[in-house]
């Protein structure tokens, strides 16, 4: 940790008079405010450190289980790096943290904190597949059922996200609160969907026709399905946008100070809406491609976290786009290769998760440290 | 009552600093000071802005430390700048920008701040401990709302309670009158009176030399980091020349005066027509081309609602505003300054500037194009306005949040007033500033009406509007008085200040014309 204090002396000469104390609430507040300022040296050694941190407390949590730490990591790296096996399931896996990831990143950087990528993701997924399994339509063309349906779950997963938007703006609902509560809603409205309302009539388990033609096609040569390689387009793309569209700069504007973006360039609701929106179209897009990339249909268990994942992957890339999809990759890369070494050495499941809990730990740590070394206590 | 124990003397040294550096980065904020407070006298430390006074009181807080030199407090060396060992010692410091928790009530925020023991005290206890401090120190505040509820003048009689709550004996005030009218600042300077009589030291930082006469026993001015005037006892100077020495060159004290346009009042550039919102009942203002209105008034008389609505920032209930006959559409900043109004807004780093954005953005601030440049192409691009507005900085690379308060303000104005505006919406465009900054500003809102923009200019020295209005008008409880012509009739305007004025205990009006 000495190697990060130095860095943050020596590229944030005399900030310390200026900035006072974090007022917002939490680690993402406090990592929206870090974003950007502190020099790029820090923001990007403190997730690296804090992950070889959590891999060696991870190695000595293994060491306890009885296994050897450098073989299990050796079949992680094995498991992800060799083959195309590896490579193609890490990107799989990675497609919807990034997409979410995205969103999240875009919004926090507003820091408006929405955390309903979830239900959002849910929502898309559950208007996209009805789309392209809806009667008469199922029977359109491949391309146009895709882009149709991809289509429909964005725009459903940005409604949804935008209603907790609105609520915000219009009665003051506290955003973090009404998008996590839209996330049950969301839950509840998916079993009702693959019960009852685009139930597949021939099985007997509650879930949804067969994609059918919808069916995302894979990269040439992978088992990957072409959302990454939308997801990855996307990565850029947002960079972009936010470094040199107007839209970008309202975003970053707004979360350092929404009076002065007030008074002199558009008005705070615009903002909030504008990301919740951004934030919900990524997350319903993120649905409906783990829908037609990977399951090939819906079923009740569609939830698996990726919502909240996306929150650490968000986080962990900075807020910076490009610096979620290494996140994305890094977190997916960390799951296909701790599931590849959990049936070798017969490792707990939950230990993926304890890891991921300690790289945000450590992150939250080196944060502080690298705070307090510039003097803004 | 008695806080002086009996080995304490009057004009004994309670705090010594001796040959304190502090450095940031390039620059070197203090530069060997020295500053020794004596029991019951009351320091007044001067300088313009950017000269290291807050620096220097926040090192005796504990709240940032020396490179070099020494601290010594009731006779003990510090070794250690934290808060917590500096209020232990008896220093408290009312900082400028305050630290209340707006959500609770006086006694909430007076309990907080030093809880006896573990737990929260009861609001009952809260109270009496309020009640008894208030009794104590005659600095009433209304212990029924929120903090944040409470007017600035208040606020900054519960930062001097809590500050007093905890027995300093070392009282530092960080311009303690800034916000406050005049005569919140009289009954201020008064109060310090009593509590320097009770034995304690104190200090406070002022940009304005009236209070040196009125309040302090002595006085250091600071320049750039360095004493200019040290230690010396406000007896033997007069006002030339703690002016001259805070600004480096002579200079009258006062504005210069640049009043007496004509203006051409058939066709009013800014007009505002039955403007009714808060506390404003039916404003109608018409600003001429070339002409300087200054709205005079003691504020919360409807000067924050005037500046919402003028600023087009917030829809007023009826009325509307119009720059050259097209009017502002509230909710849409951008519109406002297609129309050509330009706004300095009374606080600049909530208002006007994001801080922790660089000067290229701010410059770009409400007028940035759908795509933007490149950054190195933005940051040289805004290096020229930089340079013609005077804004001292290392570049355009750095956050506003470096900026001192004179080149922030200089920042704005080189944002609003580039490209011509049609009209101006001023609001105490010179707060805070040091003479020499203020006299900038003001200079640059002169030529901007000798240029043909109407400039509305809502002001708190009546001795700054005086000089540069050339038609001025008072907005007392929510109605417009006047208007007032030079030669100006102090007197009159004073009395129209208090006219309708409603609020808490205020001197009389008498003391408002002649400061």
């Amino acid at each position: 940790m000495t190697v990060e204090t130095a860095a943050t002396r020596s590229t944030t000469p005399g900030a310390s008079s200026g900035s006072g104390p974090g007022s917002g609430p939490g680690f993402a507040a406090r990592v929206a405010e870090r974003a950007g300022a502190g020099g790029p040296v820090v923001s990007i050694l403190i997730p690296v450190l804090a992950v070889v941190a959590a891999l060696a407390v991870g190695g000595v949590l293994i060491a306890f289980d009885g296994s050897n730490p450098l073989s299990v990591y050796r079949e992680i790296v094995s498991a992800v790096l060799t083959g195309n096996r590896g490579f193609s399931d890490t990107a799989t896996a990675a497609t919807p943290l990034i997409l979410i990831g995205l969103g999240y990143a875009i919004a926090y950087r507003a820091r408006v904190f929405t955390i309903g990528g979830e239900g959002q993701y849910l929502i898309g997924a559950l208007a996209g597949t009805a789309w392209v399994t809806g009667a008469g339509l199922r029977d359109l063309p491949r391309w146009p059922l895709i882009l149709s349906g991809v289509v429909v779950a964005t725009l459903a997963g940005a409604a949804w996200s935008g209603l907790a938007g609105w609520l915000g703006v219009r009665f003051g609902a506290n955003v973090v609160i009404s998008s996590l509560m839209l996330v049950y809603i969301a839950d509840s409205a998916l079993a009702w969907g693959v019960r009852d309302g685009i139930r597949d009539p021939e099985s007997f388990v509650n879930q949804s026709r067969q994609i059918g033609r919808a069916s995302l096609p894979e990269l040439p040569g992978t088992t990957t399905h072409i959302g990454f390689a939308i997801a990855i387009a996307i990565v850029p793309l947002a960079a972009v946008l936010m470094a040199r569209h107007r839209g970008g700069f309202r975003i970053t504007a707004y979360g350092h100070n929404p009076s002065a973006l007030d008074a002199n360039e558009v008005s705070n609701r615009t903002v909030i809406i504008l990301v919740m929106v951004i934030a919900g179209a990524l997350a319903g897009l993120a649905g409906i491609v783990e829908t037609t990339g990977v399951n090939g249909r819906l079923g009740a268990q569609a939830s698996v976290g990726f919502g909240f994942q996306a929150i650490i992957v968000a986080l962990l890339g900075r807020l910076n786009p490009v610096g979620v999809g290494i996140a994305g990759l890094g977190m997916a890369g960390l799951t296909i290769g701790f599931e590849s070494a959990q049936r070798e050495f017969d490792l707990p499941s939950s230990l993926v998760g304890v890891i991921t809990a300690l790289i945000v730990v450590f992150v939250v740590v080196g944060d502080a440290l690298a705070g307090r070394a510039r003097g803004d206590r | 009552m008695c806080m002086g124990g009996p080995s304490l003397m009057r004009s004994e040294a309670l705090v010594e600093m001796r040959g304190i550096h502090r450095r940031f980065g390039e620059t070197h904020a203090l530069a060997g000071v020295d500053l020794c407070l004596r029991a019951g006298e009351i320091h007044a430390l001067l300088g313009s802005n950017g000269a290291g006074k807050t620096t220097l009181v926040r090192i005796l807080a504990g709240l940032d430390r020396p490179d070099e030199g020494t601290v010594t407090v009731l006779g003990e060396p510090v070794t250690k700048f934290e808060p917590k060992v500096l209020r232990a010692a008896g220093v408290a410091l009312v900082q400028q920008h305050f630290t209340l928790v707006p959500t609770l009530c006086a006694s909430e925020n007076l309990v907080l701040a030093r809880p006896d023991g573990w737990r929260v005290p009861r609001q009952r206890s809260a109270r009496a401990r309020l009640g008894a401090l208030v009794e104590r120190t005659g600095l009433t505040v209304r212990d029924d709302v929120p903090a944040g509820a409470l007017s600035v003048g208040e606020q900054q009689r519960l930062e001097l309670l809590r500050a007093l709550d905890a027995d300093a004996r070392v009282l530092l005030l960080d311009e303690p009158t800034a916000v406050l009218t005049d005569q919140e600042a009289e009954a201020l300077l008064a109060v310090c009176r009593t509590l320097a009589a009770e034995g304690r030291a104190l200090a406070f930082i002022t940009h304005r030399l009236g209070e040196v006469f009125a309040g302090a026993d002595r006085v250091t001015v600071l320049a750039e980091g360095r004493e200019v005037l040290s230690d010396e006892l406000v007896t033997q100077h007069d006002r030339a020349g703690l002016a001259s020495a805070m600004i480096g060159h002579q200079s009258s004290g006062a504005f210069t005066h640049r009043g007496g346009r004509a203006g051409d009042r058939a066709a009013g550039r800014l007009v505002v027509s039955g403007l009714r919102l808060g506390r404003l009942h039916g404003l109608d203002i018409s600003v001429a081309s070339g002409e300087i209105v200054g709205v005079a008034g003691v504020d919360g008389n409807g000067q924050a609602d005037l500046e919402a609505a003028l600023s087009a920032r917030v829809a007023p209930e009826s009325g509307t505003v119009a720059v050259d006959g097209a009017v502002l559409e509230p909710g849409d900043p951008r519109g406002r300054r297609t129309r050509g109004l330009a706004y300095i807004p009374s606080d600049r780093y909530q208002w006007g500037l994001i801080r922790a954005m660089d000067l290229a953005d701010n410059l770009e601030l409400g007028r940035v194009p759908r795509w933007r440049a490149r950054r190195s192409q933005r940051r040289a691009a805004s290096a020229p306005s930089l340079g013609h507005w005077d804004v001292r900085t290392s570049g355009p690379a750095a956050r506003a949040a470096t900026l001192s308060g004179g080149n922030a303000q200089k920042l704005v104005l080189a944002r609003e007033l580039d490209g011509r505006p049609r009209a101006v919406l001023a609001c105490y465009p010179t707060r805070g500033l040091d003479p020499t900054a203020a006299d900038t500003v003001a200079a640059r809102l002169v030529a901007c009406a000798d240029d043909g923009a109407g400039v509305l200019w809502i002001g708190a020295e009546l001795d700054e509007l005086l000089a540069v209005a050339d038609r001025i008008v008072v907005l007392a409880g929510g109605r417009l008085l006047g208007p007032f012509f030079a030669p100006y009739d102090r007197a009159a305007i004073g009395l129209a200040m208090a006219g309708v004025h409603d609020g808490e205990a205020l001197q009389p009006v008498e003391a408002v014309g002649d400061r």
